[in-house]
């Protein structure tokens, strides 16, 4: 019997660990897309999410440690299996296209590496942008000193032609990505036979155009209301 | 040439465990100093392989595809009979026996057809525990169907890919033994001659269809499992590689052919579309069941068949034929096709075919009753010929599908050359005159898995390990032959292509050697082949060169050997002055056109001996006297 | 009966190791009832003919049963028509004046030998590594004391209608021979027969398929489209959980 690192490390191995980490991303989204929401809740409730995360401490830095380390693993990996793929067949073919049905074959699943890249990028300048960003400061309840004013900072960033359409760019490339990993996670994580195969896919496609819509919504909504629509109160 | 069966003495039903316990034994320490050379890994080519390499002994085997998985056993579709009686219906090993020696109208050896009766149900343990997902019950337990008109069902099933799952258990058997390195294994290579030293099989020549480089290979005895040569008609069903090189070679270095004319035609063929047309293809049997076979009565007719009415259409079986009608056997169904086609009757653009209809099946069962029984074969028909045979009837046409004859060998498998074997359809041994459907997988794995790995045993036990190697002036010898022949075709350099050779001899063997013979056109036949083959030494147009991957050069080779065998077809036909079996005699046929056979004069084996080849094959004939024991002698008759 | 002319671009490449491409020819005698490989034949008859050297392509049973063709047509491995072996397209489903580009499967793994002929031995050794269930002959015991489960049964001979002709690997984007291994894996892992060497089997396939230089499964499920015998990538799922029970979870 392989050792476990030699068996984490085969084909079967590496596919499972980026199942096992695109699921613990997905989840990392779900969490962060439902904090993106407070937004549109009552005027506190985006700055008092944040600051209340913060306030977590070290358990936020192992949080966020798992979260780097799960994301570097996720993005070797994926970009392992795109340098075999070259590697594997390094006479391309002059004419190639997909049989169609049941191939899985798209747009998403063709351009996982390119969207992967991109989503890599992204987040050293969302990082760099939102976490380590200059802040105005305010006031929340319950808070008897002054806490960073994120809201502001989402807001007017996203006033910004740029940076709403860049955001909104780069959120469709993600429902792209997850369009499909989610069903590949599935198959991945030996979770789906022949006769769901078909619902997974859709469900699959389904949570990545939700989550999608749901991250592109708010850059949208913020330029396209200038920042004084009704959702977001003040 | 003398020809010894060693048919055990004894009742028949225990001469083989008898003969098991008469064979001699090679000790272990010896079996790993002895090299076995196996050539063809179709089932008994694979089956041996693995079996032989079990027992300890060295084994090189050989295959001209790309993996021995291609071998052309894979396409065996029907199935697989064992005497099990799991049906509980009566059956026996001696009821198998019997219907097989029966069917093979008693021109095989009773011996034989026995052992592989009882060796039957052996085969079926042996492949359920490799994993062959034979058809199964609701509760679990292996399923069985009638097949080929038997009256029990004792024909074991997986889907219509019987052949291809059991070919796929022995190869994976051999593949392990592969990956233990107890089997070289050598893909796409040919065996271009045995090399026989002072009578004795020493070794083979091989060429690297790569590379085309030749290598001697020295063993202790070499086994032939290469299949048959129904490709001599350039149209069969058989494999497009399939080919008679191999046991044509060892004919020529002493190796007795035996019952060459003995060739199994396949009534339910999609026939033939064009010159264009590569091979054919079958189409199970089981559609005779349902379907009902005519043509117009008036020649010329080519009304489309919807238009035709009823009273001028000819149900020639279900007239001919009353008791059997669309149900006769094999044989009889085709030999009508023919007669029928060549008095001008025949359907379709060449007129080479017979209608198939299913319109009054489809009006009394229902589409969906005949779909579910035939689906998968209507789509195959629609896919092949582009028509809905749920609308217009099939056309089919008899095809080549089997040969019975090959070469010769005794109980042990053994040929006339000492320490060359031969199994499964290279060799004549069990089907007598014509085989029973679901009998060509059995024959083939119980050569390899049951019979050879004993019988070899007592062989090399006397025959000592061998100290003869590759550096023997004989392998040097040979393998120059081997280089000349292929410079030779090479350097004719002529006008016709190989393919048009072949498809010319195909043309003259199918019409003089096929359905049915006479005297007058066999010897015509003749003349024309030895034509032939005159032109295609002059003549022949090969492409390429001889040391790398060069298909037409393989095809030269091989088609060269065929008209050698087609000869000796049709002298093994015109000696045969009776219809048996396949073998339909137009002088020896009642004037209702029955079979008239003769078992006075042709009870016998005919083993013919390479005399020489000068312009014409020289060849003698010996014969192998069957001796009838424990069967009567009966003659066939379904009017 | 109608005659039609087709447009052709083939790869011709001399050896493994020589630079290859692509030839073009035209044929005005193509009938729709042939074959492609009897396209390609009467292609072939006239070079000869003409003094020039034929395509080489390998092809054996012209059934669809023994895997022996492997075209990549138009782009795609067999061509046009699902669950359908290139020896068994016909040319009625190409129209009078239509171009046809045809290639060899391109992977590492499968060197070209000439022109459309690729070596697929990487095959039979990811089969010889474990493909099999070990049964001395002789030694198996009497086919009834083995009652199979029917689904069992049917699920194993789903997977076990592999003809191994590699299309899966021609045509998957990371040139992966995982339908292949988890065809054979399914085959025989599900049957009570092939359960003592379930683990072992998988481990072995598994590690060979890799060696071999395949590239990884990304899911795409276009392995199953091409299937000449449909089968389906649940079989690859069920590789994986079979591969984590005998290593990381067993």
């Amino acid at each position: 019997m392989p050792s476990l690192l030699k068996a984490l490390s085969s084909q079967v191995g590496r596919k499972l660990l980026t199942g096992l980490t695109g699921v613990a991303l997905i989840v990392f989204i779900v969490v962060h897309l439902v904090g993106n929401l407070t937004l549109f809740g009552p005027p506190d409730a985006f700055n008092t999410y944040a600051y209340k995360l913060h306030s977590l401490g070290p358990l936020l830095w192992i949080a966020e440690i798992g979260l780097v380390a799960v994301f570097a693993i996720h993005s070797y990996i994926g970009l392992s299996i795109w340098w075999n793929r070259r590697r594997a067949r390094p006479q391309k073919y002059h004419v190639y296209s997909s049989k169609g049905a049941p191939s899985r074959q798209s747009l998403s699943s063709k351009t996982m590496a390119f969207t992967g890249v991109v989503m890599l990028i992204f987040i050293v300048f969302h990082v760099r942008a939102f976490k380590y960003g200059e802040t105005t400061m305010t006031s929340i309840p319950g808070v008897d000193y002054p806490v960073k004013d994120l809201k502001a900072l989402v807001i007017t960033s996203f006033l910004d032609p740029v940076m709403a359409f860049a955001y909104t760019f780069v959120m469709m490339l993600l429902g792209a990505h997850l369009g499909h990993g989610i069903w590949s996670a599935m198959i991945s994580l030996t979770l789906s036979n022949p006769q769901r195969s078909a619902a997974v896919y859709t469900a699959g496609t389904i949570i990545a155009v939700l989550l999608s819509v749901g991250f592109l919504f708010i850059p949208l909504y913020i330029y396209f209301t200038g920042g004084q629509g009704a959702l977001i109160q003040y | 040439m003398k020809l010894d069966a060693k048919i055990p003495s004894g009742p028949l039903e225990e001469k083989w465990s008898k003969h098991l316990n008469d064979v001699k034994l090679v000790s272990p320490n010896n079996k790993r100093k002895m090299h076995v050379i196996v050539v063809g890994t179709g089932l008994a080519g694979a089956s041996a392989s693995a079996s032989l390499a079990e027992l300890g002994y060295k084994v090189s085997t050989f295959c001209i595809q790309d993996s021995g998985r291609r071998a052309h056993s894979i396409a065996a579709q029907g199935g697989i009979n064992a005497a099990k009686n799991y049906q509980n219906d009566g059956d026996s090993v001696y009821r198998l026996f019997y219907d097989t020696i029966k069917g093979g109208d008693y021109r095989s050896r009773e011996a034989n057809v026995y052992r592989l009766a009882h060796l039957s149900n052996n085969i079926i343990d042996q492949a359920v525990s490799q994993g062959v997902p034979f058809a199964r019950e609701y509760g679990g337990y292996l399923a069985n169907r009638s097949f080929g008109g038997a009256q029990v069902s004792r024909t074991f099933y997986a889907r219509g890919q019987t052949g291809q799952q059991l070919l796929m258990g022995a190869y994976q058997s051999m593949m392990k033994m592969v990956n233990e390195g107890k089997i070289n294994y050598y893909t796409r290579h040919e065996m271009m001659d045995v090399v026989v030293i002072d009578g004795v099989a020493r070794g083979i020549i091989t060429r690297d269809l790569v590379t085309g480089e030749l290598t001697r290979h020295s063993a202790d005895a070499v086994i032939l499992a290469t299949g048959g040569y129904g490709n001599v008609f350039y149209l069969s069903t058989n494999a497009k590689n399939s080919n008679v090189t191999a046991t044509w070679r060892a004919h020529k270095r002493g190796a007795a052919f035996a019952n060459p004319s003995f060739v199994q035609v396949h009534p339910t063929c999609i026939p033939v579309s064009g010159d264009y047309q590569s091979k054919l293809t079958l189409m199970s049997e089981s559609l005779r069941n349902d379907g009902r076979v005519w043509v117009p009565r008036k020649a010329g007719d080519d009304r489309p068949p919807n238009q035709i009415p009823e009273e001028e259409r000819y149900y020639y079986l279900e007239e001919r034929y009353p008791s059997f009608g669309n149900l006769v056997p094999r044989d009889v169904a085709s030999r009508n096709a023919k007669q029928v086609t060549d008095e001008g009757l025949g359907v379709g653009e060449t007129g080479l075919a017979v209608y198939l209809d299913f319109r009054d099946a489809i009006a009394r069962d229902g589409k969906d009753v005949i779909s579910a029984k035939y689906g998968n074969l209507f789509d195959m028909y629609e896919n092949i010929s582009g028509e809905n045979p749920y609308e217009v009837p099939m056309r089919i046409y008899p095809a080549v599908h089997y040969t019975m004859g090959g070469l010769w060998v005794d109980y042990n498998l053994m040929t006339t050359v000492p320490g060359l074997f031969a199994l499964g359809e290279a060799n004549f041994s069990d089907h007598g005159a014509n085989r029973l459907g679901a009998s060509a997988l059995m024959q083939g794995l119980a050569d390899g898995y049951f019979v050879i790995p004993f019988t070899i045993g007592d062989y090399l036990a006397d025959a000592g390990v061998s100290t003869i190697d590759t550096s023997h002036e004989a392998f040097a010898s040979v393998e120059k032959e081997v280089q000349e022949r292929i410079d030779k075709i090479l350097n004719v350099k002529g006008d016709r292509t190989v393919i048009d050779f072949h498809r010319t001899l195909g043309r003259i063997v199918w019409d003089n050697i096929g359905i049915t013979r006479n005297e007058k056109d066999l010897k015509k036949a003749i003349t024309e082949i030895q034509a032939l083959r005159e032109e295609f030494w002059q003549n022949v147009k090969v492409p390429g060169k001889a040391t790398n991957y060069n298909k037409y050069l393989e095809f030269a080779h091989r088609v060269a050997d065929f008209f050698e065998l087609a000869e000796l077809m049709a002298y093994d036909a015109l000696d045969r002055g009776e219809s048996c079996g396949c073998h339909l005699r137009e002088e020896f046929q009642t004037p209702e056109g029955e079979a008239i056979r003769n078992d006075k004069d042709y009870a016998y084996v005919s083993a013919w001996e390479f005399k020489d080849l000068n312009g014409k094959l020289e060849t003698e004939l010996h014969k192998e006297t069957l001796e009838f024991e424990f069967v009567e002698m009966k003659q066939r008759s379904y009017k | 009966m109608s005659q039609m002319t087709i447009h052709l671009k083939i790869w011709r490449q001399a050896g493994p190791d020589v630079k290859g491409a692509f030839e073009n020819h035209t044929l005005d005698t193509v009938n729709e009832h042939m074959s492609f490989l009897e396209m390609l034949d009467v292609l072939n008859e006239e070079l000869v003919v003409a003094g020039k050297e034929p395509f080489e392509f390998d092809y054996d049973c012209r059934e669809g049963i023994c895997g022996s063709c492997n075209l990549v047509i138009n782009g795609r491995a067999h061509g046009p028509k699902r669950l359908t072996a290139a020896c068994q397209l016909h040319m009625r489903n190409f129209k009078d004046g239509d171009s046809i580009v045809i290639e060899p499967a391109r992977a590492a793994a499968f060197p070209v030998i000439k022109d459309l002929v690729v070596d697929r031995s990487a095959f039979d050794r990811i089969i010889a590594a474990g493909g099999y269930i070990t049964v001395r002959t002789g030694s198996a015991p009497e086919a009834n004391s083995i009652p199979v489960e029917l689904e069992d049964s049917t699920f194993s001979f789903d997977y076990a209608a592999c003809i191994g002709c590699g299309a899966c690997v021609a045509a998957c984007p990371n040139s992966s021979a995982s339908l292949f291994t988890a065809a054979k894996l399914s085959h025989l892992n599900r049957l009570p027969q092939g359960e003592p060497e379930r683990e072992k089997r998988v481990i072995a396939m598994v590690e060979q398929m890799e060696k071999e230089g395949f590239g990884d499964c990304s899911n795409f499920g276009e392995c199953e489209a091409v299937c000449p015998k449909g089968i389906s990538i649940a079989s690859i799922a069920e590789m994986r959980r079979n591969y984590v029970k005998a290593t990381i979870a067993g």
